[in-house]
């Protein structure tokens, strides 16, 4: 322990590391290992057919393919969003600005159903989305338009201080040696911003697998269909199914794991690659 | 020509932040614009690199109208004050951006990276970030950066404003070699004089959005034809005087006698180290100016800078400069080189004579203010108008009270006995407002403004010249006070409706002529108008808008009597309450 005492402004490091490990474990790290302990009980043959059953397959097709392409959508429009706000002054900026939290505050379940009522075929925008032949509710598209929602936040909150720190200067200076708008756009403001949009995609995305309140009253949950893994693993438990649940638990924790550690990696090369000298 | 500009003019929110300016840059010349912080220099940079849009004028780079051509297009090269280098490339990216971008070939950039980091001599650091770099470092690769695509105009916005004294030397010293080197037309923008006179074959003087003076450091320093120059490059001291048929005097005039008519009050420059000191005034080289006491005496190094109160009333020079004066004689500035000092030790409290070796005289028209009125009241309500307010902080001037019992009284026949003051007269305007120029034009003011105190700064001058021979003086005080006004000019000629055809295009050229006279002799660009009418109807229809509008007129005056004559078709102007302003500047002839 000796080398990790540094003199530090904060004192008191000892005690601070040991609230930050018992914190950690109660919170995260004991339910984490239940799960594990729960989930790792089946035998092997067992869990196999848990996690390989087509209906647990077709949930994670769900689960991360929404939430992955949810992030995507959220990257892109939340980038513009955040450019907007950050970009141009308008009336009632600091009004949109707030707005932009309440996915964040809304009880998830409020979300789902207020976006449920929207969407449904007899909803404002249902109707006119059925005349075009979409279905939106009850529909994997209604998956994704909520786990948009609820990832957005995530997104502008991540880029604006970003776009704040690329300095006019910078694009001011790419103009007068002769780049153009979409030159600048490539070289100059996305490699500027690419860290912290790539943060938010990993956020909303992270966010988009665990989420369960908004997306359960959208979706209308046909097996096979429009039914996502958290749902799948609350109904194993309404049935008294624990082992499955918790197999299924541990599945969703591992891929989750895998993808964000994955996702970490990226972001830790860019970083590199931007540090270290050479090209 | 390299670079020009013709009256640009830049509005933000209504306000002009570079106002009417006009340069031309020779070709490798190197210019710097001085000036204050919000001068509008940094804005001008830009419109000229068109990382600005202009509201009215034209740009042109080596004869080319480049005024609606984008920046990408317009082939500068623009250093900013906090480097701009793109943090996520290396030094080696950063200067073949331009390259890069015009799709150069692989070996094409390679040899320019070399050769421009060869030139601003950082060999090797192709490969570092720039937050490897130390600010000096990076500021020479984004000067690099910006030659990379061999632009003919370098433009720099304060480029070593962000960096420590020692380094702003050093990289001083680099950018006038490449510039040299490279014979590229160069601008560049500060706030530092030194600076300014270190690098600058010209150097152009901006303020509140006009190009003030441009000229040669040393004739810009020597003599200055600004009140804002004279004092913003070097010290300066202020003096009022008054010139006459036997030169200059420091004392101002007293009762009208045939000598002291034609007395007319001058600004002159006095620097501190033309002053000289002596015991008494026979031991004087140089002109005699007054007697002073010592109250301030500081050990500066190579210098002693002093600061000396003018005494005995007679000889009291005016104060120009503001804080400075008061009833109790002004504070001069003075600085003495070692060997002086050596010769004459003075301590605080010790009177001197005191003389001046060299003395310019400002060619400027306008030298001083009188709030006139019959009341002390009324004077200092007169001199409390924003309008009178904001002139004389920004001229460095006093507004005297003047109390005159007889102000607004018609001719009784005998000769006057009282003289107007000097400078600027101003009277209130309403009922009898003409009857009060007329009175001081007949006492012998030069120049009556008749205002309303309560109107606030004008944001638009007219100037309007009632005859050919009036059009001089009054583009002079025109020039004199827009210098010192952030407002907008325009001049208006007016021909009668009848004027025949041929007749119109002499006109037209008189106007034009006076125009480009203004810009050469006073360094004012104004927009000109020419219109047909009646004058009083014409000018009326100028000052209708909601907002505050000077309006300076120059009225040729053959003798006294005549005033009242050549005042009546601006009388109801004169006489009307909370109108506008109206500037009567009298033209001898």
């Amino acid at each position: 322990m000796r080398r990790f005492r540094q003199p530090s402004i904060l004192p008191g490091f000892g005690l601070t590391l040991g609230f930050t490990t018992f914190f950690l474990s109660a919170i995260v790290l004991i339910p984490l290992a239940a799960l594990i302990i729960k989930g790792s009980t089946p035998s092997l043959g067992q869990l196999k057919e848990i996690l390989l059953d087509p209906r647990a397959i077709a949930s994670y097709r769900l689960s991360f393919g929404a939430a992955f392409l949810a992030a995507t959508i959220n990257a892109l429009f939340g980038f513009i969003v955040a450019w907007t706000l950050v970009r141009y002054e308008f009336p009632g900026r600091r009004l949109v600005d707030a707005l932009i939290d309440l996915p964040f505050a809304l009880p998830t379940a409020v979300s789902g159903i207020a976006l449920t009522a929207v969407f449904a075929p007899n909803g404002w925008l249902g109707q006119k989305l059925a005349e075009v032949g979409v279905q939106v509710a009850y529909t994997w598209i209604g998956v994704v338009v909520a786990l948009t929602l609820i990832g957005l936040p995530f997104v502008v909150r991540s880029v604006q201080p970003a776009l704040i720190e690329v300095q006019r200067d910078l694009e001011d200076a790419a103009e007068t040696l002769g780049a153009s708008p979409f030159q600048i756009f490539r070289r100059i403001i996305l490699p500027a911003v690419l860290p912290a949009l790539l943060t938010g995609f990993t956020l909303a995305f992270a966010r988009g697998i665990g989420e369960y309140g908004s997306v359960v009253f959208i979706s209308g949950n046909l097996p096979m269909k429009t039914e996502i893994t958290p749902l799948l693993i609350v109904i194993k438990l309404e049935q008294f199914d624990y082992l499955a649940a918790a197999a299924l638990g541990l599945a969703m924790l591992v891929m989750s794991f895998v993808m964000l550690f994955a996702i970490n990696l990226v972001q830790a090369w860019g970083r590199r690659r931007h540090v270290a000298a050479g090209r | 020509m390299s670079i020009e500009l013709d009256q640009v003019t830049k509005r933000y929110q209504g306000v002009p932040v570079v106002n009417d300016v006009s340069i031309e840059v020779a070709e490798g010349e190197f210019l710097v614009l001085l000036g204050p912080s919000g001068s509008g220099k940094s804005t001008l940079l830009r419109a000229i690199a068109g990382l600005t849009e202009i509201d009215r004028g034209r740009v042109s780079l080596h004869g080319r109208d480049v005024t609606h051509v984008s920046a990408r297009e317009r082939e500068v090269g623009f250093v900013f004050q906090h480097y701009a280098l793109f943090r996520h490339m290396t030094i080696g990216e950063n200067i073949e951006f331009a390259l890069r971008v015009r799709r150069a070939k692989t070996a094409e950039r390679r040899d320019r990276r070399k050769e421009l980091l060869r030139l601003v001599a950082l060999e090797g650091m192709d490969d570092r970030l720039p937050a490897q770099l130390s600010g000096g470092q990076q500021q020479r690769i984004a000067v690099a950066r910006a030659l990379a695509h061999r632009p003919k105009v370098l433009l720099m916005d304060e480029p070593f404003g962000a960096l420590d004294a020692k380094i702003r030397e050093e990289l001083r010293r680099t950018i006038r070699q490449i510039q040299r080197e490279l014979g590229i037309s160069t601008i560049l923008v500060t706030h530092d004089q030194e600076e300014a006179f270190a690098l600058a074959d010209r150097i152009g003087v901006m303020h509140q959005g006009r190009l003030l003076e441009c000229g040669k450091p040393d004739d810009l320093y020597t003599r200055p034809a600004t009140r804002f120059v004279s004092t913003f490059l070097g010290a300066a001291n202020l003096l009022l005087g008054y010139r006459s048929k036997d030169g200059i005097r420091f004392s101002p005039p007293g009762n009208p006698t045939p000598a002291t008519s034609t007395v007319q009050e001058i600004v002159t420059v006095l620097r501190p180290e033309e002053v000289e000191l002596a015991a008494g005034s026979k031991e004087l080289k140089s002109t005699f100016v007054g007697h002073a006491r010592v109250e301030e005496v500081l050990f500066g190094g190579a210098v002693e800078r002093l600061r000396v109160r003018m005494q005995d009333g007679g000889t009291v020079a005016s104060a120009v400069k503001g804080a400075a004066a008061s009833s109790d004689g002004t504070l001069i500035e003075v600085t003495r080189t070692l060997p002086e000092k050596r010769q004459l030790p003075v301590a605080p409290g010790q009177r001197v004579a005191l003389g001046a070796r060299r003395i310019h005289v400002l060619p400027t028209p306008v030298s001083s203010f009188s709030a006139v009125a019959t009341v002390e009241e009324d004077c200092a309500r007169i001199a409390a108008a924003p309008m009178l307010q904001a002139l004389s902080t920004r001229m460095l001037t006093r507004i005297n009270h003047r109390v005159e019992p007889a102000l607004g009284q018609p001719p009784d026949g005998k000769p006057p006995k009282v003289l107007a003051p000097p400078g600027v007269a101003a009277v209130e305007s309403g009922p009898g407002g003409a009857a009060r120029v007329e009175w001081l034009l007949r006492h012998g003011a030069l120049q009556v403004l008749c205002l309303d105190p309560e109107r606030p700064v004008p944001a638009r001058v007219v100037i309007h010249a009632a005859s050919d021979a009036a059009l001089r003086p009054t583009m002079a005080v025109a020039s004199s006070l827009l210098r010192n006004l952030p407002a907008e000019a325009a001049f208006l000629d007016i021909q009668p409706l009848d004027l025949p055809e041929e007749a119109r295009a002499v006109q037209l050229r008189h106007l034009l002529d006076a125009r480009s006279e203004a810009a050469a002799v006073h360094g004012l660009d104004v927009r000109t108008e020419l219109r047909f009418g009646d004058s009083a109807t014409e000018l009326s229809k100028e000052l209708a808008a909601e907002d505050t509008a000077l309006l300076i007129v120059g009225l040729p005056l053959a003798s006294a009597a005549d005033a009242w004559q050549r005042l009546r078709p601006l009388a109801r102007l004169l006489d009307a309450r909370g109108g506008d302003p109206v500037l009567i500047v009298r033209a001898a002839t």
